[in-house]
């Protein structure tokens, strides 16, 4: 069984999150928590160790039906990756799948990708 | 403008108009309320539909979407606790520019902090200042992130501005092109 089957799911109003084995995670909907950190922090940061546990090459992020967040969850992803980051040379790659119909998307994943080059990649989906 | 002695759950004011046909900056949408967290998706989500019903630029329903959340996110987190505490929103137009003003009264503190914030970003490019948020995020991981008000700059497109009244409360402007 793989480590990140073993993870709790987070039940959070506003928010679909689902993990899709070997290698991805999708996250949808909306965060705009007053604490965000607490919410998902932990979980991702399982999901990161899961990821470094399974040793797996690269694991994708699925944000295309994450509408929209405010910049206290920017932070999330922000932390996610810093902690690929400080792996490099010998992590993973976390490739962000977005797209192009949530404007956020691009200033925000260009800037944070900007900040962990070589590790962390930008794909759209349409 | 108003008596904040009597105030309401939450006050909405909406004025017809074709910001298109105005030369001078016009409100179009006035909103009190109580200054709680719990009113922010809804009033987020107002502004939004009101721009994407108003404005025939694609993007700015987008942009007020930032604005809206981050400028109420800031007044109500740092409001100071008091049961005559409100909020004003108030979205204005010219033909060519909208303007987002939301007036609170902030604790001391965090008024410090705000000068202090808007005359570091308002150095730096809008793009710029939004990387330079996120390094300095990066590097405190412990601290709070600190990235509203580099984000609606660069993701909101607009300019920054704080009015200090004489009664205490702040009234701070995010303006943009249209």
């Amino acid at each position: 069984m793989s480590r990140l089957e073993t993870i709790p799911i987070p039940v959070v109003e506003s928010l679909s999150v689902a993990i899709q084995l070997p290698n991805r995670l999708r996250i949808g909907g909306r965060i705009t928590h007053q604490e965000p950190g607490q919410l998902l922090g932990g979980f991702l940061k399982a999901v990161h160790d899961a990821v470094v546990g399974e040793r797996l090459a690269a694991f994708e992020l699925d944000v295309t039906e994450l509408k929209f967040v405010n910049s206290s969850s920017i932070r999330l992803f922000l932390d996610w990756a810093s902690w690929v980051k400080a792996l490099a040379p010998h992590g993973y790659k976390l490739r962000i799948l977005t797209t192009r119909k949530f404007t956020w998307q691009k200033t925000s994943f260009v800037a944070i990708t900007a900040l962990a080059a070589g590790c962390v990649e930008i794909h759209t989906a349409d | 403008m108003h008596d904040s002695g009597n105030i309401h759950p939450a006050e909405v004011a909406l004025t017809e108009s074709n910001p298109a046909h105005l030369s001078s900056s016009h409100p179009l949408v006035v909103m009190r309320f109580r200054p709680a967290w719990t009113y922010i998706d809804g009033v987020r989500d107002f502004g939004e539909f009101f721009c994407r019903t108003t404005f025939t630029e694609s993007d700015v329903a987008d942009r007020a979407c930032v604005v809206i959340q981050e400028t109420l996110e800031n007044a109500i987190k740092y409001s100071v606790k008091d049961p005559d505490s409100e909020l004003e929103l108030v979205i204005c137009a010219t033909e060519n520019s909208i303007e987002f003003s939301v007036t609170s009264k902030p604790d001391n503190a965090h008024l410090g902090s705000l000068r202090e914030e808007l005359d570091r970003l308002n150095h730096l490019d809008p793009e710029q200042a939004f990387i330079s948020a996120l390094e300095r995020a990066q590097n405190s991981p412990e601290a709070s992130a600190r990235l509203g008000l580099a984000r609606m700059r660069y993701e909101g497109g607009v300019d920054l501005r704080l009015v200090e009244q004489s009664d205490g409360r702040i009234r701070f402007t995010a303006a943009g092109k249209l």
